[in-house]
């Protein structure tokens, strides 16, 4: 089982990843509990290297990690910590106390320690260490509540107490989501304060991501408005790409994975230029049937309602304008788009420089589309279930490969 | 003999799993411990050939220990227990007052004149224990069963801050409600 | 229990629990595959695909197991051991034909207790590890419990008011002719709702949920994870079973022997299952609940007292 922990600006090569993978039949982990093979998509920066170390001690042992930065050395790369593993099962076998790897290159070979490794590197000390523990804020962060000392058990903080929803004073635990965790937004991480599985506080911050900020799914967009020429039919089958991709992260954590698989699939050979009545025959099939699925609707209506008027206001503009409603709304908006966008697949003119909006909003404004998805996420999730949470996260689905900035270390208040 | 055996086993089983629970300082063991005292106990009913009632015990301890430690953990929510802390007020009490009271008991065990055997175990006790529970106590049944469902509901009533007009705003139109999570049944 | 069971019996049912549940895990691999991979170019790309849930069975027993900090290592255990544990004694009530390896005078009522126990083992199962994501899976299926148990009793409940007897032989004697599927639609489509939610699996696996990165599953490795995944599927296999003397007639049937016919019904269940799970989305209990306590509730309540007024008046 693979765990793919993806970075910013590693769009390419995670959707490399995730084709090699679906070639091999090698299942994802959602946890790194389950997983063996920590495949990092992008190259991380060092203090990022250092925490993904620190994730790779805290899963199973046998375990290794290996880098892909270009999706064309997914198979090469995956084959490589394939045998790290085969040699690692070996080498245990022969000696229980596992040995020094001498490893070359990136890939960490770390030895394996008896049963659990349990030194003080590792451990659920921070965000990386799996999304389920509570972590420390990093050195800088903050904590999004009075600065009072939180007691310690074992080098964990404890929870505090605080009001909640219905005047009771309850247990608040502070929570990173992200960044690595399965159906997410690469490189979000967003600090929760939890009372029980309710979402009380949140407050949005990343993983730094490239310098030059560089979306690929905004690609074909910002390249017009550099003024090169792009096809209307590249940019179409982008735009349907990342919608798929937006889908198909939605519908897996709305528990329709099969349907998430197939339009991943159709979303990698719309990439790869699949002939468009193909893929306009498929998407229509797929589309119709979510649109369709009352059981669907039943579930996700009603959750993180933002109105055309209020997104208007936060400067959101794209499909999220669009919808002008609730998680089912901005679904089928991208269903919607995703089935406009085949219909000028074989376009051959240029983009016109006009207007120029991209898979999630206008491209060559001052801000980048995200921002204001980012900006918009703490009202939204304020007082929503986790779950809910995770679902409206989704539906928005921010790419934090544009160059977004995060606000300023100050919670998003209730 | 086999049933000796069995006997005395989930006897002291059920005994010490009580103690445990008083002796445990995480909420979640400590309702553990006392799910299976009460396992034990419903085993002891089977034993004496009550098959309903043990296997009934069983059902509806299980279900309520399992609620009760969410009760018990709901105000808390570091997991695992981590805050080694005690549940028990009037420690020192509850544990005189258990004693006493279980040796209290015991020896009136032992030292009651139990009568001989008149009568036959019926055939089918769990339809013997149905016909007297529902035969001759049924209007016992009927009232207690409503009397609880009555308090059941206006506990509800009274702990809930947000009434209807919190829900449907003050001429009771908003539609949908204003809830903090919509349900499933589209009120 | 009295009725002691034959000893040959009590070896075979795990066996043949785990075997079903094998080939049932396979079925819903092949599903998924296909629509991860696309059409299956031969049938050997099948079988590679169908032995995909045994090969992860082995890939968990060469794996070490890791342990969380500040664990409840006991409770966690005793929770993921539950799962299986609970299952094979629920299997215990199952008839073969028409005589299951014990037949308790109520064992309906026996089954409904030991999945109560799975009530218990999942909750257990999400705090042992101390993470908070995994508790909160724990909880969700409590919530889960809560919402599917009552309209789940009342149906199984139905069924025992059908046959007059809590007995599950006596159950499949009483349909001889008519299946109580037939005249209690409603308790046998809740039934198997509850199947699956009881075994916290398809639209039911929020406890297990993606958005929780595995819920209560989420820190569990290597063996831990196995025989709680595996225990999954065993109550699964053990609640669709059950369906079959309780509602479909059990080993009642033309031509075919009784054992033939159970097999048969059995199998078309668990498949109506795999293949149903594809249709529903994951159902959040915060919606959930309202519709079982405010629709599922009154509607078995409703087939109940139908089939009591039938029962009079026979």
């Amino acid at each position: 089982m693979a765990l793919p922990a993806v970075l910013p600006g590693a769009t390419q090569a995670r959707l490399g990843v995730e084709a090699e993978l679906r070639r091999r039949g090698w299942e994802t982990a959602q946890a790194p509990a389950a997983a063996d093979l920590l495949v990092v998509c992008g190259s991380p920066y060092p203090e990022e290297d250092r925490r993904l170390d620190t994730l790779l001690r805290t899963m199973s042992q046998p375990a290794a990690r290996v880098d892909v930065t270009r999706p064309e050395h997914a198979a090469q790369a995956l084959d490589e910590g394939f045998a790290l593993l085969r040699d690692k099962a070996a080498s245990r076998s022969e000696s229980p106390l596992g040995h020094e790897d001498a490893a070359a290159g990136k890939h960490d070979a770390h030895p394996a320690k008896g049963t659990a490794p349990a030194g003080p590197a590792h451990g659920p000390h921070h965000e990386h260490a799996g999304p389920g523990h509570p972590g420390q804020d990093a050195p800088g962060g903050h904590s999004g509540h009075e600065a009072h000392t939180m007691s310690t058990v074992a080098g964990l903080p404890m929870a505090d107490r605080a009001a909640d929803r219905d005047g009771l004073s309850l247990d608040r635990l502070n929570l990173p989501l992200g960044p690595v965790l399965a159906d997410w937004p690469a490189g979000l991480i967003l600090r929760c304060a939890l009372q029980g599985d309710i979402v009380q506080e949140v407050h949005v911050d990343r993983v730094p991501g490239p310098s030059d900020g560089t979306s690929f799914w905004n690609e074909p967009w910002s390249r017009a408005a550099r003024g090169e020429p792009v096809e209307r039919g590249a940019a179409a089958r982008r735009r349907c790409a990342a919608h798929l991709d937006s889908l198909g992260r939605l519908l897996s954590l709305a528990g329709r994975p099969d349907t998430a698989a197939r339009l991943r699939r159709l979303r990698d050979d719309v990439l790869a230029g699949a002939p468009s009545v193909h893929c306009g025959e498929r998407l229509q099939a797929l589309t119709k049937r979510v649109e369709r699925s009352r059981t669907l609707r039943w579930g996700l209506a009603g959750l993180g309602r933002l109105s055309a008027e209020r997104a208007r206001q936060r400067g959101v503009t794209g499909p999220a304008l669009e919808a002008d409603g609730d998680v089912h709304d901005r679904l089928l908006t991208w269903s919607r788009e995703a089935r406009r966008a085949v219909r000028d697949f074989d376009d051959g003119r240029p983009l016109s420089t006009g207007r120029l909006i991209g898979p999630r909003g206008t491209v060559e404004g001052t801000v980048p589309p995200s921002q204001a998805l980012l900006d918009v996420l703490p009202e939204l999730l304020t007082g929503t279930e986790l779950g809910c949470a995770r679902l409206i996260v989704a539906s928005l689905d921010p790419d934090l490969d544009e160059p977004v900035a995060v606000p300023a270390t100050e919670g998003a208040h209730a | 003999m086999t049933e000796d055996i069995v006997f005395w086993v989930l006897a002291v089983l059920a005994v010490a799993s009580g103690v445990m629970v008083f002796r445990f300082d995480s909420m979640a063991r400590a309702t553990y411990a006392l799910l299976l005292s009460l396992l034990c106990v419903g085993g002891e009913v089977l034993l004496l050939g009550l098959d309903y009632l043990g296997v009934v015990i069983v059902l509806m301890m299980t279900i309520e220990m399992a609620l009760m430690a969410v009760f018990m953990v709901m105000f808390m929510m570091n997991p695992a227990g981590l805050m080694p802390m005690s549940m028990l007020h009037n420690k020192k009490g509850a544990a005189v007052i258990c004693t006493t009271v279980f040796a209290a008991l015991a020896t009136g065990i032992l030292l009651a004149r139990w009568p001989a055997r008149r009568g036959r175990p019926p055939t089918d006790p769990t339809m013997s224990l149905g016909m007297s529970l529902m035969g001759p106590q049924m209007l016992t049944m009927v009232t207690l069963g409503m009397a609880l469902f009555a308090t059941i509901v206006s506990t509800v009533v009274l702990s809930t801050r947000r009434g209807r007009y919190d829900r449907f705003g003050d001429d009771l139109r908003t539609r949908p409600a204003d809830d903090p999570v919509p349900g499933g049944g589209g009120r | 229990m009295p009725d002691a069971a034959p000893l040959w019996a009590t070896v075979i049912l795990p066996v043949a629990l785990v075997s079903v549940a094998v080939v049932t895990a396979g079925f819903d691999a092949v599903l998924s595959a296909a629509a991860v991979r696309g059409r299956p170019g031969s049938p050997r790309e099948v079988g590679t695909w169908a032995a995909a849930p045994l090969r992860e069975a082995f890939r968990l027993l060469a794996q070490q197991p890791r342990r969380t900090i500040a664990a409840d290592v006991a409770l966690g255990r005793i929770g993921v051991v539950l799962v299986p544990v609970a299952a094979v004694l629920a299997g215990a009530v199952l008839p073969l034909g028409f005589r299951p390896v014990s037949d308790p005078a109520v064992g309906i009522v026996w089954f409904n207790a030991m999945e109560a126990l799975a009530w218990a083992a999942v909750w257990l199962t999400g705090w042992g590890p101390n993470s908070a994501l995994s508790l909160i899976g724990g909880y969700r299926f409590l919530a889960q419990g809560l919402a599917y148990e009552l309209p789940h009793m009342f149906a199984i409940t139905t069924a025992a008011l059908g046959a007059g007897s809590l007995r599950v032989g006596e159950v499949v004697a009483a349909q001889d002719g008519l299946w109580f599927a037939v005249w209690m639609p409603v308790a046998f489509l809740v039934y198997l709702l509850s199947a699956m939610a009881m075994s916290f699996w398809g639209p039911f696996g929020h406890p297990l949920g993606r958005d929780t990165a595995g819920g209560a599953a989420m820190e569990l490795s290597g063996v831990d994870r196995l025989v709680l995944l595996g225990g999954r599927w065993l109550l699964m296999v053990v609640t669709a079973a059950v369906s079959v003397p309780l509602f479909l007639g059990g080993g009642n049937g033309p031509l075919l022997p009784p054992w033939a016919w159970t097999l048969l019904k059995t199998a078309l269940v668990l498949a109506a299952l795999v293949a149903g799970r594809r249709l529903l989305p994951t159902l959040r209990m915060e919606r959930y609940t309202e519709f079982a306590w405010l629709v599922l509730v009154p509607a078995t309540l409703l087939q109940a007292l139908v089939v009591a007024v039938v029962v009079l008046n026979r």
